[in-house]
């Protein structure tokens, strides 16, 4: 998703014209979020700079503080937006399937891919957004939890399930995340589909065990 | 008057307590020797910025944590115990001191991703007490990066509840979290088992 794309992507015309206030401004929120992806990606948060913000989405200072108060208001809009569209990713591949272990690893994949696919992304979601402060890691924090389902649903699937701890879950994901954003700090994006089995094993596992989980990891990425 | 060396330790400390206090971002080099209370040609002298200077202080701190782990598993003979005991010295000292806690779970976050590399291989160090749980596993194949993992859902579940101030309601979580490094190992089952006498003892 490098660079290109972007500069494609339909602007209103400039000069005077009649389109509503509304769609001039949604078309430069979305630029700015755009822009905000690519040069965090590029520059990391710290050294991004709101002239960074405006040059690389062709929009006016003026007209980024009106729709931003600073550059954490528009990093963290540029996050949700990110997290939604890859959240709903893992949860339309997740819902694709019936049975829970061919649900997880569907979500899972999905997961890994988009995020080798879109580094970017990837570097907003999981390793940027811890440098962004407070506000930032909280979100992140309640955004991974979205993805709670996809492993919380073995409770249900397996035989002894109710009586596994309330935390299991939650630390299942930690795991799973933990990984894969070691890989993106490590640079290595492009490798995370290879990490499926693993990742899949860490969610089956506290559910199922380790013989059912690699029987299933087996039949599953086969 | 204190020893160069005596001045550096007395600066990594206090980066600690910042840090854990207000936050890696907030933190400022005159904090820092306030809080020390050093020169700040002093601070300059030990260490090149804010930046270098907490690398340092994250280092001491997982130093620290792990020989006390070390120390308190010496001659503990099984796995199992050795986990427990692991886990439950690194709870405790994270309950005792929510700074610490901070600074190695959540600011390590903050402070840019060599810091997070850092993290990462303290963890992996911390990993090594697991590594021998393979033996456990009946000449099962496990995937590589398991301890890992398990080590993540750990760190990830600290990390939450640090994040919401709770740091002092760490040591409840302590059958979650044995549960959690164990059942990769041991299966659920087991691993239920063993969080169940961890919670009575």
């Amino acid at each position: 998703m490098e660079r290109a794309g972007v500069g494609d992507r339909w602007r209103p015309p400039r000069g005077r014209h009649r389109l509503p206030p509304e769609v001039v401004a949604r078309s430069q929120r979305e630029r700015l979020l755009e822009a905000a992806v690519r040069v965090v990606a590029e520059r990391g948060y710290g050294a991004m700079t709101i002239g960074d913000l405006t040059k690389e989405a062709g929009v006016s200072r003026t007209t980024f503080y009106e729709l931003y108060e600073d550059k954490e208001a528009c990093f963290l809009a540029a996050y949700d937006n990110a997290v939604e569209t890859l959240v709903r990713r893992v949860i339309k591949a997740y819902e694709s399937k019936a049975d829970w272990p061919d649900r997880a690893a569907a979500g899972l994949a999905a997961l890994l891919e988009t995020l080798a696919a879109e580094p970017a992304l990837a570097r907003l979601s999981l390793v940027d957004v811890g440098r962004a402060g407070p506000a930032a890691q909280r979100r992140y924090r309640a955004a991974i939890q979205r993805l709670t389902p996809l492993f919380e649903d073995g409770r249900d699937f397996a035989p002894g399930g109710r009586g596994l701890p309330a935390n299991t879950s939650r630390m299942a994901i930690g795991g799973v995340t933990g990984l894969i954003s070691d890989e993106l700090v490590a640079g290595r994006a492009e490798q995370l589909p290879g990490l499926l089995s693993d990742v899949l094993f860490a969610t089956l596992v506290p559910y199922i065990g380790p013989d059912a989980a690699a029987r299933e990891v087996e039949r599953l990425t086969r | 008057m204190a020893g160069s060396e005596t001045r550096r330790q007395l600066i990594l400390e206090a980066m600690v307590r910042v840090v854990g206090r207000q936050g890696y971002k907030a933190t400022s080099v005159a904090d820092v020797i306030v809080e020390a209370d050093v020169s700040r040609t002093t601070f300059y002298k030990h260490f090149e910025d804010k930046h270098e200077c907490f690398l340092a202080a994250y280092d001491m701190v997982t130093e620290r944590v792990l020989d006390e782990v070390v120390a308190n598993c010496n001659g503990q003979q099984t796995w199992l115990e050795r986990v427990r005991i692991g886990l439950t010295t690194i709870v405790e000292m994270f309950a005792l001191d929510p700074q610490l806690a901070r600074t190695a779970i959540v600011e390590v976050a903050a402070a840019g991703a060599d810091a997070r590399q850092r993290h990462w291989n303290a963890i992996t160090k911390f990993t090594e007490f697991l590594e021998d749980g393979e033996e456990l596993t009946g000449g099962r194949e496990l995937p590589d990066n398991i301890a890992l993992m398990a080590a993540g859902a750990v760190s990830g579940l600290i990390f939450d509840e640090l994040l919401t101030g709770r740091a002092e309601r760490l040591p409840q979580l302590l059958p979650d979290l044995l549960f959690a490094l164990l059942v990769p190992y041991i299966g659920p089952g087991a691993a239920t088992e063993e969080m169940r006498r961890a919670a009575a003892g």
